[in-house]
């Protein structure tokens, strides 16, 4: 793994991305923008599933989606600069490996989610409350994506890698 | 200005949040703003996407729930915003970014209002823009790049 760092850092991207000073700054504000559309969308859609805000329909609530997934693309380019820019800082710190491990599980959730209770729960109405294992989802779902908000924000302080 | 900023930062709970090694001192502070940040930015941003005219499903009446959202985010924030600056008053007072954010911030909040007044005003079965200074669509936008501002110049706190 620290073989892997190490050549991740003398490639001439890496070197790149931490010569120009503003890369740095521009990427983590385009970073917390995408949060802010993961987290807002996403969340909104959570709750939803989860029973909160009962008179919107279910499938209103998935229309602003997209959205979220350019928030998360976003944020997939961005971190992917950031650990191309100094892979050391992350590959050995356990807050990483924890948002990571939140991600997968958010990704997992999701995929479950689309292949069994998504179809009955997208034709709840206005005013209808949706299944029990909908709930369950649009909980893991919110803690998740939480995790992964907290991992990366403790990022500097829980591994001391920084 | 600097006299108020070191006797601020010298506060007992200046000096907790600055120098505590617990991670519920600072780390756990910047986290909570970055949550209540994601509720307040995140709420308006699917009220503003809606007048966009995206989610045209989503009826604007159901989104009232995310005033709450909004709220709580921005109460997050302002006690968590006002610990963080205590904790290193002397820099930050000094940081034009720092109030470029503040005054982003006031000037969305301004609009925010202005969206739900617009949007309590009309009926479920449209928006009228007639007879208005500005139409819903364009508050949104403005909003939109309001917060966005701020996001940005909070970030850049870091830097500049």
């Amino acid at each position: 793994m620290t073989g892997f760092a190490a050549w991740l850092a003398s490639t001439s991207l890496s070197r790149t991305i931490v010569l120009y000073r503003w890369i740095w700054p521009l990427c983590e504000i385009i970073h917390f923008i995408g949060l802010t559309l993961v987290v807002g969308i996403a969340g909104f859609f959570d709750l939803r599933l989860m029973g909160f805000m009962k008179r919107v329909p279910v499938a209103a609530a998935r229309d602003l989606m997209p959205f979220a997934i350019a928030g998360f693309l976003m944020n997939l380019a961005t971190g992917a600069t950031f650990f191309i820019g100094k892979p050391n800082q992350y590959i050995d710190n356990l807050a990483w490996w924890a948002k990571v491990f939140c991600l997968v599980l958010a990704g997992a959730n999701a995929m479950f989610f689309e292949t069994t209770v998504g179809a009955r729960t997208i034709v709840v109405g206005a005013g209808e409350d949706t299944p029990r294992a909908a709930k369950v989802v649009g909980a893991v779902s919110l803690a998740s994506w939480l995790g992964v908000l907290y991992f990366g924000r403790m990022l500097p302080y829980i591994g001391g890698a920084f | 200005m600097t006299a108020l900023s070191i006797w601020l930062e010298n506060t007992a709970i200046g000096v907790w949040t600055r120098e505590s090694p617990s991670i519920w001192a600072y780390p756990t502070i910047l986290t909570l703003h970055t949550v209540g940040l994601g509720m307040l930015v995140g709420a308006n941003a699917i009220i503003d996407l809606r007048l966009l005219g995206f989610a045209p499903r989503l009826p604007l009446p159901s989104l009232a729930p995310l005033y709450r959202f909004m709220w709580a985010g921005f109460a997050i924030n302002a006690i968590t915003g006002v610990l963080l600056f205590v904790a290193n008053a002397t820099t930050k007072s000094t940081q034009p970014v720092f109030y470029l954010k503040l005054a982003l911030i006031a000037a969305a909040l301004v609009v925010t209002a202005a969206i739900r007044k617009a949007v309590a005003r009309d009926r479920p079965s449209g928006l009228d823009s007639t007879a208005r200074v500005m139409s819903p669509a364009r508050l949104a936008v403005v909003s939109l790049v309001l917060w966005t501002g701020a996001i940005a110049a909070g970030r850049l706190m870091a830097y500049l």
